[in-house]
């Protein structure tokens, strides 16, 4: 025993590069991402309100590059992951609850987090580019 | 018989055949230290008369030798062999190469000797059917466990853990003159706890074990846990949620749930977890 181990410790058998993705660990995953996203772009937040108090030309600058396509696109995916970890987050406050641990429910809840982010998502774009226009 | 295919997982033992990865995409060897990197090993071909072959890729690794542990390819004539993938590996090894090492006792899902990874997923060789697998199919010992030899882990640390949690009744009252009774839904509490076979598949697939095995007690300790906590026989609850209340040995369980997702048994260690920290949450009023 000791003849082996002194000369060669024992190997750790893959975990994260064999196991199989799988819903629950794909969620948990991207609920931990988001999460760490959401606070780098509560700066980007934090730097809109100082905008907005510094005065009209600080203001409309930021109002500029939040505009161009590419700080656009980012906004969309920060608005994904807002609602992504939002809905996650009801999941987790349910589970604490010691419900919805039926394998069955358990995928369902998760499907049911994915497809209402996409849906907030799109309705939070589509609210603020019409009202947007109008106003 | 074989569910397949769905989107909603109902049961564990459902096997997924499409997903978008098979793996997460990472490098081969991400994090993983120069000693326990996978190199690619040998080819074992069919004997000459085999008629339906498969192959089966499997992890090696020989203490005696020098050398990392290996991803050898065996090929299995399935006109000559048993339906499990237990089968296929007694088959390689009376057959093929007599050095192919793992262990198996019952050979019908009762023992948990032959707890495994399945294609990505910790299951029992002996209630897994090699029509359920890929080509070829991917065989590891047990996720994230230190090898003794090829499908062989060292089981000592999560024993340890599992004795951490007392799983014995204890009582502080004086011992009765017969046996303890039970009234028959203080017994069903128990139902879903007590038939864990500690195969540790829900330990060895929870990445927060991964991460932090050294002080995190993993799904089957703490499934125990609960097992004796929700028992109306034992009166130590108080004792066993002080040792358990701490940020690592219950906290670390983010409720990722894979677990649950691959009890051989159809157990739910998440949700036990989840009773633990809703009684320790009462605990503090």
């Amino acid at each position: 025993m000791d003849r082996i181990s002194s000369t060669r410790p024992r190997p750790l058998s893959p975990n994260i590069q064999i196991y199989r993705p799988q819903l629950t660990s794909v969620l948990s995953i991207a609920n931990r991402i988001t999460g760490v996203a959401l606070s780098v772009c509560a700066i980007g937040l934090v730097g809109w309100l100082v905008a907005a108090a510094r005065g009209p030309r600080a203001y409309s600058w930021f109002q500029g590059v939040i505009g161009a396509w590419p700080v656009q696109i980012l906004l969309l995916i920060a608005t994904f992951a807002f609602f992504l970890h939002l809905c996650g987050g009801i999941r987790h406050l349910v589970w604490d609850s010691v419900r919805g641990f039926e394998l069955r429910q358990i995928y369902s809840s998760g499907w049911a987090v994915v497809a209402a982010s996409v849906l907030l998502t799109l309705a939070t774009w589509f609210l603020s580019l019409t009202i947007g226009r109008v106003v | 018989m074989v569910k397949t295919d769905a989107l909603i997982i109902e049961s564990s033992d459902q096997v997924p055949r499409r997903t978008l990865f098979k793996r997460f995409p990472i490098p081969r060897n991400f994090g993983v230290s120069p000693g326990s990197s996978v190199e690619r090993g040998r080819n074992w071909p069919a004997p000459a008369n085999a008629t339906r072959i498969k192959a089966f890729d499997i992890y090696r690794y020989d203490p005696d030798q020098k050398k990392n542990p290996r991803l050898d390819t065996f090929e299995v004539d399935l006109d000559d062999c048993g339906p499990m993938v237990l089968d296929a590996l007694i088959w390689i090894k009376s057959r093929v190469d007599p050095t192919l090492t793992f262990r198996r006792s019952c050979r019908e899902g009762v023992c948990g000797s032959c707890a495994m990874n399945i294609d990505g997923g910790n299951w029992l060789a002996c209630t897994r059917f090699i029509e359920e697998t890929q080509t070829p199919a991917r065989i590891y010992p047990l996720a994230n466990m230190r090898i003794i030899k090829d499908l062989v882990p060292d089981l000592t640390h999560v024993f340890a853990q599992y004795e951490m949690v007392e799983p014995w009744l204890q009582s502080k009252t004086a011992a009765p003159e017969r046996e303890r009774l039970q009234a028959p839904e203080d017994r069903a509490a128990l139902d879903g706890y007590y038939e864990c076979i500690l195969c540790f598949c829900c330990t060895s697939g929870c990445p927060s074990h991964w991460w932090n095995g050294d002080r995190f007690l993993g799904p089957a300790a703490l499934l125990q846990a609960w097992r004796w906590l929700t028992d109306s026989r034992d009166e130590a609850a108080g004792d066993r949620l002080d040792k358990l209340e701490d940020p690592f040995r219950l906290y670390r369980c983010h409720t990722i749930l894979n677990c649950t997702r691959t009890c051989p048994k159809g157990l739910n260690p998440g949700k036990a977890i989840a009773e633990i920290k809703k009684l320790v949450a009462k605990r503090h009023g």
